[in-house]
This record gives C-alpha cells, structure tokens and sequence, in this order.
C-alpha cells in the first residue's frame, strides 16, 4: 500500500506534478514488481516508467529494494530524466513531503551520486536551497545534517567527477555557519556545526584551487567567521601567508577580490519560492503597486528577526543574479533599487543591517569594467540618488558605509578599494545611469554630514575621479 | 477526469441566483473571523486583473485561506448575504489553494462597491448602475 507523497491542506489543490506521478504509478503498479518486463520502451513509456518508479521509491520504502535494481535495469539515459524530476519534486514541492518521502529523497540522492547520475550537480543543489536560514526546527536541522554528511561521506566520489557541486556546499555551510555561530546557546546542534566547521576546513585546507572558483564572495563569507577560532588561522593565513595554501597563482588575497562571484553561488541561499517571488514582483509588478506583495512577502519568508539573516542574500540576489531587460528597465516596473530599499527597513540585527549593506556594495569594491557587470553595482547608486529628499537618511546612511568601507575594508589595500569604488562611480555616470548633477548632488549632500572623515575619503575619492 | 470549466474573469460576473461562477483570483486581504449562525465567517478582498470583489469565506475556508493565497473558484455564487454583495462558494461551490503571490490584480472596480438594477431587457440578470465607491471600503488599497 503505497503511503500518501504529500501533506496536504485543507482546500489546497493537489499539484499536476503529484498528479501525474501518482498516475503514472497506478498506471504502472503490476510492472512493477518482478519479474521485469524486458520490452524496450517507447521515449513516452520510458517516461512513464520512470515517474512510476521514483513514485515508488518516495512511498513505498518498504519496497525500495525492488524499486532501484529495476531503476537500474531500465535507465538507458544516464538517469538523466531520472533526475529531472527528482529535481522539479525537491524545488515544487519539498517543503510539502512526508516525512518518509524526504528520507526516500536523501536516500536516492546518495544513489545518484555514487551512480554519477547525469545531473545529480542539479539535485545536490535543490536539496541545499531547501536549508532555511535561521532555522532551529528538528525538521531544517535534519535536513542540514544529511547534506554535511552527504558531502563528507561522497567527498572522494565528488571530486573524482569534479563537480562543482563541492564548492556549492562549502558556500552554503559558510553562509549558515556565520548566523549560527552568533546564537549564544545552540547546544542541541552543536555536533552539526562542528561536523559543518570541519568540511569547510578540510575543503579550504585541502582543496583551495577549487574553493578560488567561488570568488569574492568566498572572502566576504570568511570574514564574516574571523571570530571563529577554526576560520581565524584560514583568515590569517590567507592574508599573511597565502602560499600554504599550496595553489600557485594565488599570491594574495586581491586574487580573490579580482575574481567575480558567479551566479549560481548566490542562488544557494534563496530558496525556488523566494526566487520566484521576487522574480515576479521585478517583472510584472508597477511601481507604486508593490504594496501588498511586500506585505505577503516578509508574512511568509521574514516573520522573524533570526530568519531576517536571509535579507543578506537576497540583496546578492537582486544585485547579482536579476539582470532585469532595457524593456523592463525603461518600463513602469518596480526597479531593483526600490525593493533594495524596502528591504533595508525590516526588522533586523545590526550584523545583519552591517552585512545587508556590504552585499550592496561588495561588488563596487573591486569593479573593473572588463571582469565585472555594471547592472551589479547599479541599484545602490540609484537608491542613493532616488532617496533624496524624502530618505535623506536612508542616503546618508548609505554613504556613510560607502566611506567607512573606503576607509576600512582592507587597510593594507587601500588603494584597490579606492580603485574599485572610482571605477563604479566613473563608469556609473559614463554609462548615464544617473546623471552627473544627481551625483553631485549627493555628494555635496555626504559633505555636510559627519565632515571628519568623509571631506578625506572624498577627496581621495574625487581625484581619482 | 474532471472536466475543466471555463473561468470567467472578475469583470464578467453580475448577481445572481446561480451557481455557476468560476473563476482565478487572488486574496488581497482578510478580515476578521466572526460568527454567523454558529458558522465562522470572515470577509476578504480578492481580485483578478479585470476586478475586485469582497469574498465570503465560510467554515474551514476562514483558516485556510490567507492574504497572498492564488485561488480557483468552481459553482460559486454572486449575491446578497446580509445586505452586502458576496462572492462566495456556497453550498455548492469550492475553492481551492492553487497558488501564492504570482499573480497581477487590480483593486478597481470593485463589484461588491456597484449599485445594480434589474436589466430592463432580461429577467432575473441585472446591470450595473451606479458606483458607489471605486474601491473597497473595507479593505481600502495600501498606500
């Protein structure tokens, strides 16, 4: 007796995807059980069968035996549809599974990897997307428990398909680490974090020509642990000592900040419904409409201050991975700076508010024209320009980081920083973004607050303009 | 299998003693649950790109249904409850959850805020007559 897929509510529509499964399941069910029929299948059966199986698999783990050696006997594709679907269930439909059904799905994750399944990368990542921030639930623990075992346990396996996917994690668990590790009392998960603290320790130490691939963000992940006694020795070697890391381009730390972050790292942290939320509210949503979207969007993903860490990732989302179109741009549409806005007013921590405002600005600190995207670094401008005179403060506050960062980002590198804020702001105003008397503007505006050290950061700032 | 019936969007519907509206919207807001004939009820603002309309949820529909919620409306029926203009399911209607947030609406006008009169040309249909306010009175837009 195959046990239900989902829970599901009171007046909720049972999904298509679920629909279909379950279908191609009763369809299927007698050739299901041995013996296999040994036909070769048409492309639509072959389909069929495998939506059966997986159906299978996820309710009926009693019966999971039965069910992989016939996955294995009829995959002529490299379970690549397989895969597919597995990956469609975990981004449609994760937060809604029975509980047997989740433990089915790590279950054959793991199978597909040690099968080196034909986009197993793309299941591995669904499933970290599905950790949510901030998240003390047995249910979100669980789930963070098997992916750091997963990942240490298929770690040879992993790096002999060089997959990516290595470094997807250590992204994750970083970002998770540095909002745990600020709970003063987390001693139920303690083993979690210790088991999290040493895979991203042996992947730094033991596999850093891979960790490089991530990029800046790696270093903006890092800092934010310096405080932790296992990262600070990495910290510190990585800037006193960078040759113990045995890669041999990387000399200095700058070789990271050259190097730019790409997309899919940034995704990691937002899960599909978040992506899709704030897809639809910068394509299809009118300025001056957002009203309510923003209310149903903090109900469901930012009701709480320790959940409102995820705001640091959705400003690297909005910024880095939501290039909206010229048609888009010039359109009524609400514009990326606005929804950057708003999220800046929730409720939050310091270190968060602190952090929120670095990801608005990490890409300015380095940005070259021929290695970087103008459209990264475009909303921080524009909210700073648009905010005045209504949200002075929200300018000048602002500004204010812009400076302190000028001033004390990297104190032996001064003069990158300075270098990659001129560029921002040069190429900013020679691409017409804002026009050159808004920038002025603001600048001016910047020069009547806290006089001391913005007159010398604007100076330096100005000549090199 | 079901077949799948037509929806009609928002602008189309006018009251009637029919069961027969089906339609997609999306629930912009909701009021408080009160007590009507020891069944819960609570009231909310739904919408769809064409319209507006003041929904009547009854029962369990009054916990399940939250603002941001997409729903799907089969036999539902447009009439007076109490002196107000409802949307609902009623008895022979249901609505079901298909979605959240993605979806566009507009909170103007608002059937449930229009002043209708009998069609002089057909029995028991009736026509729109007068605004009596472009939008929502109880659930006034957000600014």
């Amino acid at each position: 007796m195959a046990s239900k897929l989902t829970v599901r509510l009171a007046h909720e529509a049972e999904s298509s995807l679920e629909i279909t499964l379950r279908e191609a399941f009763c369809c299927l069910e007698p050739q299901l059980k041995p013996p296999f029929p040994l036909i070769i299948p048409t492309q639509e059966q072959y389909s069929l069968l495998n939506k059966a199986i997986l159906y299978g698999i996820l309710c009926e783990p009693h019966l999971l035996k039965i069910h992989i050696k016939h996955l294995h006997g009829v995959i002529t594709d490299g379970y690549g549809y397989f895969t597919s679907i597995i990956v469609i269930i975990v981004n449609e439909m994760y937060r809604k599974l029975v509980d047997s059904a989740k433990r089915q799905l790590i279950w054959i994750a793991r199978e597909m990897v040690d099968v080196a399944a034909v986009g197993f990368n793309d299941l591995l990542v669904a499933l970290l997307r599905q950790i949510v921030a901030g998240d003390s639930s047995e249910e979100n623990l669980w789930l963070c428990y098997e992916m750091v075992t997963l990942f240490s346990s298929k770690w040879d396996c992993l790096l002999e398909e060089g997959s990516s996917v290595l470094t997807g994690a250590l992204y994750v668990f970083l970002r998770l680490l540095s909002d745990d590790c600020r709970v003063s009392n987390a001693p139920n998960f303690e083993s979690l974090m210790k088991m999290e603290k040493d895979f991203c320790v042996k992947m730094l130490r033991e596999k850093f020509n891979l960790c490089l691939k991530i990029g800046r963000d790696l270093l903006r992940l890092l800092q934010d642990l310096v405080h932790v006694p296992e990262f600070r020795a990495i910290w510190k070697d990585l800037l006193y000592a960078p040759s113990v890391f045995g890669v041999g381009e990387f000399m200095d730390i700058s070789k990271l900040y050259y190097t730019r972050t790409p997309k899919w790292y940034f995704l990691l942290r937002v899960n599909p419904q978040m992506e899709s939320q704030l897809r639809f509210l910068l394509t299809h949503v009118k300025f001056g409409s957002q009203m309510r979207y923003q209310v149903w969007f903090a109900k469901k993903f930012l009701s709480a201050p320790e959940k409102n860490a995820v705001l640091i990732d959705i400003v690297r989302f909005i910024c880095c991975v939501h290039h909206p179109s010229n048609d888009i741009i010039h359109s009524d549409i609400i514009p990326r700076w606005v929804v950057i806005g708003w999220l800046l007013k929730s409720n939050m921590e310091n270190y968060v508010e602190a952090n929120m405002k670095l990801a608005l600005f990490y890409d300015w600190l380095f940005f070259n024209e021929k290695l970087d995207n103008i459209m990264n670094i475009e909303p921080a401008l524009l909210l700073m320009v648009h905010s005045i005179p209504e949200y002075i403060d929200i300018t000048n506050s602002l500004l204010e980081f812009l400076f302190l960062l000028l001033d004390n980002y990297d104190l032996e590198r001064k003069e990158i920083v300075l270098r990659g804020l001129s560029t921002s702001l040069r190429t900013l105003l020679r691409k017409g973004v804002v026009e050159s008397s808004a920038f002025i503007f603001l600048v001016l505006n910047a020069k009547h607050r806290e006089p001391a050290f913005t007159r010398n950061s604007l100076q330096q700032l100005s000549i090199s303009l | 299998m079901e077949a799948e019936a037509t929806l009609q969007p928002l602008s189309s519907i006018a009251p009637a003693a029919q069961n027969n509206i089906n339609a997609k919207f999306i629930v912009l807001d909701k009021g408080r649950v009160a007590m009507e004939d020891q069944h819960k009820t609570c009231l909310a603002l739904v919408a769809d790109e064409t319209a507006a309309v003041h929904f009547q949820l009854w029962g369990d529909e009054c916990e399940a249904v939250e603002a941001g919620d997409i729903l799907v409306l089969k036999n539902g029926i447009f009439s007076y409850n109490r002196n107000s203009l409802v949307l609902r399911a009623g008895k022979r209607g249901a609505v079901e959850k298909v979605g959240e947030f993605t979806m566009r609406f507009v909170e103007t006008p608002n059937l449930s805020e229009i002043q209708w009169a009998p069609d002089p040309r057909a029995a028991n249909k009736y026509v729109q007559r007068a605004v009596v306010s472009a939008y929502s009175r109880i659930f006034p837009p957000m600014r």
